[in-house]
This record gives structure tokens, sequence and C-alpha cells, in this order.
């Protein structure tokens, strides 16, 4: 194994150096670098352009400008990586940090969305192949696959942006609109929950009434502008997600199971009330410890009461705990909400990654960020859900003509059993492949979405670097896009052996 | 039915959540919408300004408010807009709030003087001598008085005589001749008000040299001297003690993105200073409290970098107050669909659009004045202004002159003396009958510019469409590669090159275009009295003769025809409805000019 990361680690090296050589003069020989000063009338103007090619050493021949590049990245071996400058006399090092931080913070949470509903979405229908919802589906994430970004971008802004923040002035439904929500809302519920017809009539008739009841009520509690959970709510809705998950994995009479998750809830309230002033103004640890604490004390108790079933017991437990944490940040959140949109009150902006100036507590602040992520994360997110479905419904429809899972049908294992345990494990190892990919290919950034939403991120820089004619910018995003490249395929390459025991390397 | 049970339990469970989300309705009402702030019935303005420079405001004192405002998606570079390197019009439209300067363009390109920060005169025509005398109250943000120090800073930064050991030049600035036309610099005690700066040879754009920028306490501290050894350092020509200094002013001040240097590296001597920097995102401008003139009218300006195609929907979502965005008929047309939210100005700018014939080897026109005036007599010159420019501007107009634009006082005036009107109508038949006579039926014209301009290629098939009915084969020449080293226009593989020149608001800028062998003088042009009227020009500092002399050029220039001058670019910016005093303006100091006078409508 050893001896087969070295050698791919030496080819890709090797595959690199070529590529940056053939980058660079590629990038150097683009366009004019001093074009934008042709044109002008000012009496410098020659000055300005021999200053200019005496800075980006214009009058070198290509090599020896390639070769010094190549000697200030070579530092990165002695951990003193010189990028160079850009046109602007800017250090490449620092906007690469920059741009860096904005593309990761722009993409990532875009990418495991995509990742786990386009996988849900995938999996759904590959279990109702030639269903409606399949097709639906199937017709809905093509659509979307191709939407031109910058379109789709305007429309989001239109709508979600524009249209929402004047709503939320002052919010209200027509009941046309209630209606037609309603009915919406009805249908999918049906199409999802599927079964017999009398079953989704049912279906439909519930949830339409639930939510012909339920806007106005919200409405008329101004939930919009002054949404409130409180710890009643939360109990219930931990107590819901309790049983439901001790219905699903062994059944509500399991008592083993299901006391260690209402102990669970009953702890959570108190540390509701014990951390309450505490998480009005939290840090991230904070938080993050908190979460891991949700985690972790849920599953002690699970383990400890749990006897021959310690292992549900224990995942059975932590997941109660962590939707009981969950739902009390929701709370904060929700508590915050108001002094928030008297800070920001058109919430959602269309541009940039945070409000300027903007002077809020940290939960205030987390709205406005998430607020500004709001768009573009969604836009990411549906336009990559295509691949990410499309490969795991073949890879769960390939799976499901194994002979194990005939298997594992004929010896009575319910279908369930089947699905998760046998054939989705099994449908997943190809996905692996398509996520490195993918994520190798976000860091490059999303050129067009950074650029209508106001981000400087990897594309961002690329593509300015490329229009100036400026070889250090478009140099750095190869150096990191390329790395990425190469490495995140090998090591799909070494997951591959990893969780498919029947790859030797 | 393990199934059923979970989404009884979970239906059952919402309902009850919902309920008890609230024992009552959320606390207090949605604020009820403030009645809209009805805009005063004087328009766009909180005092109309009585000429092309900033308006007195009077007596004001700071909004505590926020305007936002985004000229385009460049990122900011450094507090020191002057190095080749940082030059830019999207930096300086941030540095210029933060640094003064002893003068300023108005909306249509004249000088204004910076009365908050000085006052000059001329005292000498020969040698031009100029007396500037800095106000009392002027002093940098962080208390230190402006001073004479500070203008010889300026001074020894354009002084291609102070030299590196390599023999360039110690600043690395963007302007390399006051050493030379002024060498003696500004002289004055250095701790002192007054100085006077006596120029070589007579310069008419005296008032827009550039005595005052980067505080030399400052570069002084920095260098590790006093101000006042800088000062004596710079006057000896003593380059190897003003090292350190100067490479503190070279790159001292550009840091990574993100990182403003610290504040006292930074002082303003301007109504705003530099606050915060957020990375690809936004720089925050304070109102300078220390201020020695009429404060700024809001408190908060934030700039923020955004590309124009995204800017009309920050507008509508009030993400940003104030937009510059490229003027395209698509633009415009969302902008005008927001109604009464926004204001729009619109106007002409100083880059003018121009067919420049060449005069260079084997060209068409080279050596026939004739076929150069049947060219100008088939360019549908108001047609093109029609279709594609009046769109943009209704009240566009055709060009008709090189050195003066339609919204300055003198166009008239040199219109009159140096234009008939001759080329005003397309007249084909006349075109037509030139082209006989020469017997040059089916002369191949190429149109040259730079590639890809949908505009540019828009123009060239109309002048196609209209021209080759009178016999000339137009051919575009349209080329990436057009002003490129080696490319066509520098080959001089073209016959016609069609673009435009971006005016500085020099009165002598012009000399270097039409006068035999200068730079700008592509296509070799060369007219003796032309030379000679342009010497005038440039060695005289009386506006009269100015006039006279611009007259003389403009009317040698149609006559000989040097060109086709076409139209000015109209610009374009916007403005949401609340805020006041945002003017369009036809210099590059763009729409920001008189940032510190917006202000928010109470």
């Amino acid at each position: 194994m050893l001896k087969f990361i070295l050698k791919r680690l030496g080819a890709s090296l090797g595959i690199l150096l070529a590529a940056s050589f053939l980058l660079y003069i590629l990038v150097i020989n683009s366009g004019d670098p001093l074009a934008d000063l042709r044109e002008s009338i000012a009496d410098n103007r020659d000055y300005l352009m021999a200053q200019r090619s005496d800075f980006m050493n214009l009058d070198q021949p290509w090599f020896e400008r390639y070769w010094t590049w190549l000697v200030g990245v070579g530092g990165c071996f002695a951990l003193k990586c010189d990028l160079g400058t850009n046109i602007n006399g800017i250090e490449v090092n620092g906007m690469l940090a920059a741009a860096a931080g904005s593309t990761m913070r722009l993409v990532v949470l875009a990418t495991v969305l995509a990742a786990i509903f386009g996988i849900a979405i995938g999996v759904l229908s590959a279990i109702r192949q030639y269903s409606g919802l399949d097709y639906g589906v199937t017709f809905l994430t093509f659509l979307f696959f191709s939407l031109p970004v910058f379109w789709a971008a305007v429309m989001l802004k239109e709508y979600m942006a524009i249209g929402y923040n004047d709503w939320i002035k002052d919010p209200s439904f027509t009941t046309v609109q209630i209606v037609v929500v309603a009915l919406l809302f009805g249908f999918l519920m049906q199409v999802f929950l599927a079964g017999n017809l009398r079953r989704r009539l049912i279906t439909f008739a519930v949830s339409a009434a639930f939510v012909g009841v339920v806007i106005p009520y919200l409405l008329w509690l101004n939930f919009f502008r002054y949404p409130q959970l409180g710890p009643a709510a939360i109990v219930v809705l931990s107590l819901a997600v309790a049983l439901s998950a001790t219905a699903m994995s062994v059944g509500v009479r399991t008592k083993k199971v299901l006391y260690p998750a209402l102990i669970t809830v009953a702890l959570g309230l108190g540390v509701y009330y014990a951390t309450f002033s505490m998480l009005k103004t939290p840090t991230t640890l904070v938080l993050v410890i908190g979460a891991i604490l949700a985690v972790v004390i849920p599953g002690a108790i699970g383990y400890f009461m749990g006897g021959r079933l310690r292992k549900v017991a224990m995942s059975v437990s932590a997941v109660t705990g962590f939707a009981f944490a969950g739902l009390t940040v929701v709370d904060h959140i929700f508590r915050a909400w108001p002094g928030f949109l008297g800070l920001k009150p058109r919430p959602i902006g269309t541009i940039g990654s945070q409000t300027p100036n903007f002077g809020g507590d940290f939960w205030e602040v987390f709205l406005d960020r998430g607020a500004q992520l709001l768009l573009p994360t969604i836009l990411l997110a549906v336009i990559s859900l295509a691949s990410y479905s499309r490969y795991t419904r073949s890879s769960m429809l390939e799976v499901g003509q194994q002979d194990y899972i005939r298997t594992a049908r004929s010896k009575g294992l319910n279908e369930r059993t089947v699905i998760f345990r046998h054939a989705f494990r099994n449908a997943l190892i190809p996905i692996a492949t398509i996520a490195a990919f993918d994520f190798a290919g976000l860091i490059g950034g999303a050129v067009i979405t950074e650029t209508v939403f106001g981000w400087k991120g990897m594309g961002e820089m690329f593509k300015v670097g490329l229009t100036a004619v400026d070889p250090a910018p478009v140099m750095a995003f190869f150096l990191v896009t390329g790395t990425a490249a190469v490495v995140f395929n090998m090591l799909a390459d070494i997951f591959y052996a990893l969780l498919d025991p029947r790859i030797r390397v | 039915m393990r199934g059923k049970r979970i989404s009884k339990a979970v239906a059952v469970g919402a309902a009850l959540a919902l309920a008890l989300t609230a024992c009552a309705p959320g606390g207090g009402d949605a604020p009820s919408e403030s009645a809209k702030t009805s805009e005063s019935s004087s328009g766009t303005n909180s005092v109309e300004p009585a000429n092309s420079g900033l308006a007195d405001l009077g007596d004001i004192k700071t909004q505590d408010a926020e305007i936002k405002v985004s000229v385009g998606a460049p990122e900011f570079i450094g507090y020191n807009s002057n190095t080749p390197q940082t030059y830019s019009t999207y930096n300086s439209a941030i540095t210029d709030r933060v640094l003064s300067g002893f003068s300023y363009f108005g909306t249509d390109g004249a000088i204004y003087p910076n009365d908050d920060l000085v006052a000059y005169e001329k005292v000498s025509d020969d040698p031009l001598t100029i007396k500037y005398t800095i106000k009392p109250e002027a002093k940098w943000s962080d208390g230190t008085p402006i001073t004479v120090a500070d203008a010889v800073l300026s001074w020894a930064t354009q002084n291609a005589n102070l030299k590196n050991a390599k023999g360039k030049q110690l600043f690395d600035s963007v302007s390399a001749d006051l050493g030379d036309t002024v060498p003696k610099g500004p002289e004055g005690d250095a701790d002192g008000k007054e100085f006077t700066v006596t120029f070589k040879d007579p310069d008419p754009d005296w008032q827009i040299q550039s005595w005052m920028g980067l505080p030399a306490h400052v570069v002084a501290k920095q260098g590790g001297m006093s101000t006042t050894e800088l000062v004596d350092a710079i006057r000896a020509n003593d380059a190897k003690k003003v090292t350190k200094a100067a490479e503190f002013w070279n790159t001292g001040w550009t840091t990574k993105p993100g990182a403003l240097p610290d504040a006292d590296l930074i002082p303003s001597s301007g109504p705003y200073k530099l606050k915060s920097w957020s990375a690809g995102q936004s720089v925050t401008l304070e109102a300078n409290e220390n201020y020695y003139g009429t404060p700024a009218a809001t408190k908060t300006l934030t700039f923020r970098f955004i590309d124009d195609g995204a800017m009309v929907q920050a507008l509508q979502n009030k993400d940003l107050n104030v937009i510059a965005p490229q003027p395209t008929v698509d633009t415009l047309s969302q902008l005008e669909a927001l109604g009464d939210a926004v204001n729009i100005q619109k106007g002409d700018t100083l880059t003018w659009e121009h067919l420049d014939f060449n005069f260079r080897d084997k060209a068409a026109f080279k050596d026939s004045l004739e076929l150069r005036q049947a060219f100008a007599m088939c360019v549908p010159r108001q047609e093109i202004v029609d279709n594609l420019i009046k769109p943009l501007n209704p009240e566009a107009k055709v060009l008709n002159a090189r050195e003066v634009f339609p919204f300055q006082e003198n166009y008239a005036a040199v219109v009159d003396a140096s234009y008939d009107g001759r080329y005003d109508n397309v007249d084909i038949e006349g075109a037509k009958k030139i082209v006989d006579e020469q017997n040059a039926k089916g002369t191949k014209v190429r149109i040259g510019y730079s590639a890809p301009n949908p505009r540019r290629t828009d123009e060239v098939a109309m002048i196609k469409s209209s021209c080759d009915q009178a016999g000339f084969e137009v051919v575009d020449a349209g080329d990436p590669k057009f002003f490129a080293p080696g490319g066509t226009q520098e080959r001089g593989d073209y016959d016609v090159a069609l673009f435009a020149w971006a005016g500085s608001g020099q009165i002598t800028s012009g000399q270097n275009i039409y006068a035999t062998g200068k730079p700008q003088n592509y296509g070799e042009f060369s007219n003796k009295e032309v030379d000679a009227a342009w010497t005038t020009l440039a060695s005289s500092l009386d506006p009269a003769v100015h006039l006279e002399q611009t007259k003389k050029i403009e009317k040698l220039l149609w006559d000989d025809l040097f060109g086709i001058p076409l139209f000015a670019h109209p610009g374009l910016s916007a403005s949401t409805s609340d805020i006041l005093n945002v003017r369009h303006t036809a210099t590059q100091s763009q729409i920001v000019w008189n940032a510190e006078q917006w202000v928010r409508a109470e």
C-alpha cells in the first residue's frame, strides 16, 4: 500500500510540474498585460507601461519568468512559499488565503447538502423505480442541472431575496395563496408517502388541512417576525424523535432502548434551563463542545442502560440528545430573530458574504452570515443534486440485482434492513469516488456564482488574474486546484481499497 | 403498521408543538410601515449647486447613517494610489475621499481649487510662479498639521532625479516629471504653511499638478528620521538618506487583502478616514472627526466590490445605495423598471469615440484628402448616435470637436469657428462623385478596433452599409490584438482606426496625439501648422490664447481631416431615491466625486 501511495505521489508531482509549465506559458501568452494602458490619453502613459513591464518582468524571456515563479514555489518544500505578487503589487500568498477561505465557506455546505439530499433522493427514486415520484424527481434534477447559473441566480435574488424582504416587512398570505400552498403540500406528501389510493387520499386530506390551518395560525401569532419555540415545544418534538427512533429500530415496547431516550429528554430539559443564559451569547467553542456532549452523554446513558441492546440504545439516545440540542439552538435563533430584523430590516442580501459593519451579538451575526450564504448555497446545491441522485439511483439499482440481496430477502430480513444494511452500503462505494472528485472541483470555486453574488473566492481570483494576463494569481489557483484534484483522486483510490474488500492494491 | 403509528405520533407532536410555541401572539406588533419619506420637491439635491463644482452645503452636521456604494468589482488595493501597481480609478475612488488634493474636477471637467485646504494664486507668468497658502486649521486626522513638508514629499515622489543605487527613480511613482519642470520643488519653511513653486517652462496644466498627497510625517518616521530631516534630505537630493523612507512609500502601505495598515500609518487629510476592510467584500470609511473643512454629510460610507451584473438587484434590495455600472441598454432598462425607487444619473463622459485615418505606409487615405472627405461624407454619424448612444443618453449629440465636449462652455465657440457642418448629413452622392473622380471605386477601407466590442462592431456595420454605396469597400478589421505589441495598429495594417480616448482634463494632452512624431499620434499625421499651434498653446498660460489656438487646431484638423469625431461615451449611475446630492460627472473621478456630500433625505 505504501509503495502504491508513493508511486502515485511521484507521478502526481510530475504531472503537476508539467501542467504548471504548460499553464504558465498559456497564461502569459493569453493577452496583452498592458492593454488597459494603450488607449490612455495620459501623458505619462509610456512611463506607466515601462513601469509595469519592469514590475512584471515582461522584458524577460518566458523561461526566465517561469523559472522565477518555480523557484518561489519551490520554497514551499522549505515551508517558505513565495507565490509572487500580482499586478497590483499584492502578495499572492495573502490573496490565496483570503480567496480560499471565502470559497470554502461558500462551497463546503453546498457540497455536503447536495451529497446528502442527492443520495437520499437517489435511494428513494431507486426504491420506487418507474413510479411517478421517480419520473418527477428525475425531471426536476435534470431541470436544475441544466439551469444557467447566472439566470437562476437572478431569479433567486428576485424572489427569495427581494420578494422575501418585501414580504417579511408585513407578512401576509391571501386566501388563494393559502389554498394553493395547502393543496400543493398535500399533493407532495401523498407522492412521498405513497400507498394505496385510500391511504393517498387520507394523506393528502390530512396534510392539506394541516397546512391550511397552520398558516393562518402562524400569521396570527406573527410567527414570521416573532418566531417562538419554547421548552414545551422542544420537549414534545424531542419526545417524538425519541419515540420514532425507538419505533424504527426495535419498537417502542423495548424498554431498554426507550427509557434511555426518555431520560435523555428529561436531562435535556434540565440542561436547557441551565445553559439558557450562556447560550444567549455563546461562542463557537461553546456550541461545538455542547454538540459533542449532547451526543456523548446520551450515548453513555444508552451504554449503561441498554444491556444486550446497548448498541441500539446508544444510537437512539444520541440521536435524541442531538435533536434536543439542535432544537435548543433553533429556539435561541428564534429568540434572536426579532432583534436581527431590527438590525437588518431586509434580512436576505443579494451580494456579499456578510453585511459590512454588522454589529450584532453572536446569534445575530450567525443569522447575517447564514442569510448571506442562503442563496448561493441553494443554487450550488440544487445544481449538483442531479449527479449525486442519478449515480446513487443507478448504483442502488445495480446492487439490487445482486445475488446477496436476493439471499438477504429470502432469509426473511425485512425490506428496510435489506435496503439500508445490504444494498445501500455497497451502493455507496462508487459514490465515494464522485464525492472526492466533486469536492476537488469545488475548491476551484464557482466562478459565476462568486461573481453574481459578490464573493471574492478562488474562481474570482483566477478570472481576474487571467483577464489581466497576470500569471501569479492564476498559477496560485492552479497549485491549489491541481493539487486538490490529484490528492483527492488518490484518496478516492485508497478509500476504494478500504471500502471494497474485492479490490487489492 | 408501525409506519402509521409513527406518522400519527409525528402529526400529534407537531400539532402540540405548534400550539405550545406561543401562549400569546408574538411580542408586540410589527413596526408599521413608516410613511414614505417625502422627497423634497427640489429634486435630488439638498442644495442646488451653483456651478459644476461642489455645492455649498453650508453649516452641516454629519448624519449618523450609512451609505453603501459600488463602482465595480475590483478589490481595494491600498492607501497609496500613486504607484504604477496601485494606480487605478477603482482604488482612487476610495483613497480620494481620504487624501485631499489642492484642486478637483467639476462635473464638466472644469478645475476648482479645494478651498477647504488651500488658497493659491499665480504670482508671476515668467517664470511661472505659484504661491500656495495651506489653511492654518488644516491638519491630518492624527492632529499633525498639514505643512509644506507634505508638498515637498509629493514633489520628491515625482522627481526622477532622485535615483536609487540602480539608477532608477527612487520613489516608484506614476509621475516622473516634476523634478525637471519644477527643479527646486516647493520653496518654503518645512513646518510652515506657505510655499511657492517655480516652473522652468510655462505649464498650462499647472493647476492640476499634484502638490499634496501622502503624509510626510508618517513617511519620515518610517524612514527613521524627523520630518525636517526628510525635507532637508530631499532638497539636498540625498538619495541614500531618503532610500528607507522611499521604500516605505513604495510598498509599505500595500498589505494583504483585508488587513489595513496600523491606524497611525494611514491618517486622513480628507473628509473621510479608512475604518475597516473586509477582504473581497468591502471597505468602510468613517467621517474624519478632525476634518478642518465642511464635514462629511454622512458618517459611514461603505464601498463594496460588486460585479456590474449584480448591481441593479443589489440596489433594488437596498444592499447598495449608489451604483455605477457599465452603461448598457439592458442595465438602463432594468433601472428604469424600478420607477420612483431610484434616481438615474445619465450624461456624457470625457471619453470620446473617433475614427482616425492612417497616414502610414500604403494606407488607403494616406495621400488623398479628397478620399478622406468622401469617407467623412458617407459616415452616418447621426445614425450611429441615434441608434447606439441615444438609448443610453437621450441628450447625446454628434461630437464635432476633439478638444472640447458639448457639455463644456467653449464648445459652441470652438465648433462655430472650426467646422461648418459639412459632414452633418450623409451625402452618398457627393462621396460617390469624389470616389469616381479619384478613380478609387472599390477602395478597401479596413476599419480596425480592439475586438470584441459589440458597439464598435455595430458602428462598423453602419459605416459599411452607408459607405459601400459610395464606392468604398469597408472591411471590419476588428481584432483582439489591435493595440497589442505587433498587433494591427503597430504594424499599420489598417486604414481607419476606431477607438476612444479617455480625456484627463489636461489642456495640453492633445499635443501627444496631433503633433508630428508624438507617441500617441498612431497614424503618423503631420501638419506643420498644427504643430506650431500646439507649441503656442503649450507655452502660454492665458486661457484666451488656449481658446484661440484650440479653434485653430480644430479647424486645421477638420480641413486636413485627421479623423472624424463621433460621440462622447455615455455614463450611467443610479442611486436609491432617499439619497440626495448624487450628481453625474463626466470626469474619471466617477460618481463618488462628491461622496462626502451624499446624505439621506430626512
